[in-house]
Formats: structure tokens, C-alpha cells, sequence
């Protein structure tokens, strides 16, 4: 379920904005997905889930093979890291998605003029982080509760490193 | 604050891919998109590509709803703007046909043979690339419909890009405002010549060749790259420009086509080897006309 669930976040992703772009910006939603499911998948299996749909993203650009990989597989560690935090206190979601979000663009930002991308020499490179870190937060409404229900706790106990 | 649960495998794995991540990107920077990564490429967006089309074919309906809500907002004012457009466009039309006529006869008195017009194979945007970072489109056309790497991709506007890779059912393009692409343009107005290159979206920064050219707002910046039948418009200059002594002439330059909302396209089978031989009249833009698609 967790697999399909990160395949439909990246084919929404890459079909969905293709004329409908607000302010010419487009939500991170693969990432979101990856945010979403890491708050519910055991620590192991997020990491791997992270790794395994940012390599799909890194398939289906022009970017460095392994890039995206590396922002998603941090996104998936940090929610993991964190989401005890969360659970503990609901009002720190919404600015930990957006920070998470943002934190992932800036990374790919930096790692992407790194590896020869070009990604700071972008004229609008804060508001590509920016925007789809606000549009992320906005979308958390619409995208976690989903996912909850269909991985929430079962997720953690099914899964046979749910206690790693 | 951290958890700790004696070994932490998941942050020994985290280090291990991130590892493996960073030895992914030496490898493919060094082979340059191709070898094992371009087949995985490949391979992948052939395997991905029907789930593209589905998810699309399911969720244009909705897109197209919110699109339309949001285009309500400008529709009155377009509206009375293309009824002006349209019937300055007759009149320009019956000028021409008429100016067509002469010049073939023109041509035939003198045996001059016009030029072919290229052939184009329309297409569907089908995908945007995987983030804003990302100026690329993927069409739903590819090597089984001619479409080979380096041809230019047209819409009604102008330029759109270029294609930069393919599969046997569909074709990525990189648009005009990736800051890696850089066009040769000439001016429309004055023949003089320059380099257009992307920002990332928005305006184009366009650096002239000779320093002592003026530009001015609203100029047509038309393709003189080896790569693209020249004549094509690629940009309007935004802001008017004159240099100083000493100094480059630089400002910067809207797109002709509109880039944010591309949906379909025509791939122009086109390889730098005919530049020399397939040169489109100057104000034609496209060569062509536009195959609807159902």
C-alpha cells in the first residue's frame, strides 16, 4: 500500500500541473507523500520508501541520478526523527511540514549546483522553494489524513521492522 | 530530541544510502546522462509513461475545472481583445494572400525552387518535470513518431525547446527558460545578433553580440542557431537597451509562447545538418500549420 501510495504521489506530481500552476509554482506533493508515510512506517522501511521513490524522481528528470534520492531519503530519516515530536504536540505539524518542505528544496538546491545543475543560478530560486513548501502546508489537509487511514497504524505494526 | 535505541540501524542506513546516492551522482555526472543511468532513464519513463497518460486522463477533467474557474476572472477583457486581434488579423490575412500570389509568380517567372517547409509531428504535453526546478515536458509522441533527440519543439507562439531525450512512445523536452539552454537569436528589427539564455522561468537574458546596437521594447528576437530553422520568434524584448562605452548589452526578454500553460505542441523534424537548406521565411512563424488532435 505504501508503494502504491508514492507511486500515485509521484504520477499526481508530474501530471497534475501541467496547465494548472498557481503563481507558476507547483507543490513538492512526492515529498509530501514521503513525509506522510514515514510518520507511520517503521524507521527502516521510511528510509528505504524515501530512497526508493526518490530514485524513481531522479528516473524520470534530466537531474543527477541519485539527487533526488538523497533530498527524499532525508526527508524520510527527519520525519522519522521527528515524528514522535508531532504526535506529542499537533500544532508543531504544520510549520514541521512546511520547514521539512522547504529544508528539502534548499538541499536539492545546493546539492543540485554541486553536481553541475545549475539550481542557484535560477533567477526565482527562493521562490521555488518557497512556494511549493507553502502549497506542501496547505496540501498536508488534504494529503495526510488519507494516508493515515490507509497506513496509519497498521503500517507500523504490519511491517516487519516496525520496531527498528 | 533524538530517540535512542541502542544500534540505530536506521541511521546506518540513512548514511549508507546517502553514501550511494552521492556515489549515483559522481557516476552519472561523469558518464553525462548516459551509459546504465540513460537506459534506466529510459526504461523507466517507457514503464511510466501509461500510468502518466492514466493518471492524467483521470484527473485533466478536474484540473481543467479549477483551471476554468481561475481563467474566469480575465475572460471579458480577452474576449474584446481577440475580437480586435481577429479582425486586424482578416485584414492582414487578404495583404498577404495577395502578396502570396505575386510571389509565386515572381518565382516561377525567375525558376526559383521555395523552400520545403518542414514536416512536424504535433503532440500532447502529458507531464511537467518532477519539480519547479525541473523546465522540462514530457509529450506523448516519440522515436516510433520520428521524434529524435535535439529537435525543436513549436507552439502557436514560438519556441518552446528542445527535445533531449526519447523513448519509443514519448519525447522530454527542456524549454527555453532552463538556465543550461542558451539560444542564438537575431533581432527582427535591426539583424543584429545575440544569446538568449534561461533563468528558470519568467523573463530571458538576452546578451547582444555588438555592444553598439540599441534595443528596444517590444523587439522580435527571432532563432539564428544552427540548431533551429531560423526565423523562428523565441522572445520579446521586456526592456529597451542601449549600452554603455565599454560595457555588454544585456536586458531581458519575455517568450513568445506561452511556457506556463503549453498543452499541446509540433515536434519540427529538424536536424542542425538541414540549417543550411530549411530556412523559414522571416514572419512565418512556425512553417506549418497546427494538427488538431482529438
Amino acid at each position: 500500500m505504501a508503494v502504491a501510495l508514492a507511486l500515485l504521489g509521484v504520477a499526481l506530481q508530474t501530471t497534475l500541473f501541467v496547465r494548472f500552476r498557481p503563481f507558476d509554482a507547483t507543490p513538492a506533493l512526492a515529498l509530501l507523500v514521503v513525509l506522510a508515510l514515514a510518520r507511520h512506517l517503521g524507521r527502516v522501511e521510511s528510509v528505504v520508501l524515501g530512497f526508493g521513490t526518490g530514485l524513481l524522481l531522479d528516473l524520470l528528470s534530466e537531474t543527477a541520478l541519485g539527487l533526488w534520492a538523497l533530498v527524499a531519503t532525508t526527508v524520510a530519516f527527519v520525519t522519522v526523527r521527528l515524528r514522535h515530536r508531532f504526535e506529542d504536540d499537533v500544532t508543531l505539524l504544520i510549520p514541521g511540514i512546511f520547514l521539512v518542505s522547504f529544508g528539502a528544496l534548499a538541499l536539492y538546491g545546493l546539492l543540485g549546483t554541486i553536481f553541475g545543475e545549475q539550481t542557484l543560478a535560477d533567477a526565482q530560486v527562493v521562490r521555488k522553494m518557497l512556494l511549493p513548501a507553502v502549497y506542501n502546508t496547505v496540501l498536508a489537509a488534504v494529503v495526510l489524513p488519507p494516508v493515515t487511514k490507509l497506513v496509519g497504524e497498521r503500517g507500523r505494526s504490519q511491517t516487519s521492522w516496525g520496531g527498528l | 530530541m533524538w530517540r535512542r535505541t541502542g544500534i540505530d540501524r536506521s541511521a546506518i542506513l540513512f548514511a549508507a544510502l546517502v553514501v550511494v546516492s552521492l556515489v549515483l551522482m559522481t557516476v552519472d555526472l561523469r558518464a553525462s546522462g548516459g551509459g546504465l543511468a540513460g537506459t534506466l532513464r529510459e526504461g523507466t519513463q517507457t514503464v511510466f509513461t501509461p500510468v502518466q497518460k492514466a493518471v492524467s486522463f483521470v484527473t485533466r477533467p478536474v484540473v481543467g475545472f479549477f483551471e476554468g474557474i481561475s481563467d474566469l476572472v480575465g475572460l471579458r477583457g480577452e474576449n474584446r481583445r481577440l475580437r480586435q486581434q481577429v479582425a486586424q488579423l482578416e485584414q492582414e490575412l487578404a495583404a498577404t494572400e495577395s502578396l502570396q500570389r505575386q510571389v509565386e509568380e515572381l518565382e516561377a517567372i525567375m525558376g526559383i525552387e521555395p523552400p520545403e517547409s518542414l514536416d512536424a509531428v504535433a503532440a500532447r504535453v502529458l507531464a511537467t518535470g518532477v519539480s519547479d526546478f525541473d523546465a522540462i515536458r514530457l509529450i506523448d509522441k516519440g522515436r516510433r513518431h520520428g521524434i529524435t533527440v535535439d529537435m525543436p519543439v513549436v507552439e502557436e507562439g514560438g519556441l518552446v525547446g528542445r527535445v533531449v531525450s526519447v523513448t519509443d512512445t514519448s519525447a522530454r523536452i527542456r524549454l527555453i527558460t532552463d538556465p543550461t539552454m542558451r539560444v542564438a537569436v537575431r533581432v527582427d528589427r535591426t539583424g543584429e545578433t545575440g544569446v538568449l539564455t534561461g533563468r528558470g522561468g519568467g523573463l530571458l537574458s538576452l546578451e547582444m553580440l555588438n555592444t553598439d546596437a540599441s534595443l528596444i521594447e517590444g523587439d522580435l528576437l527571432i532563432t539564428a542557431d544552427g540548431r533551429f530553422p531560423a526565423g523562428i520568434p523565441v522572445a520579446r524584448v521586456a526592456e529597451g537597451a542601449e549600452a554603455e562605452v565599454g560595457f555588454s548589452l544585456r536586458t531581458t526578454a519575455i517568450p513568445e509562447a506561452e511556457l506556463t500553460r503549453v498543452d499541446y505542441v509540433k515536434v519540427l523534424v529538424f536536424t542542425s545538418e538541414q540549417a543550411g537548406s530549411a530556412d523559414l521565411e522571416e514572419g512565418s512563424p512556425i512553417g506549418t500549420e497546427m494538427i488538431p488532435i482529438p
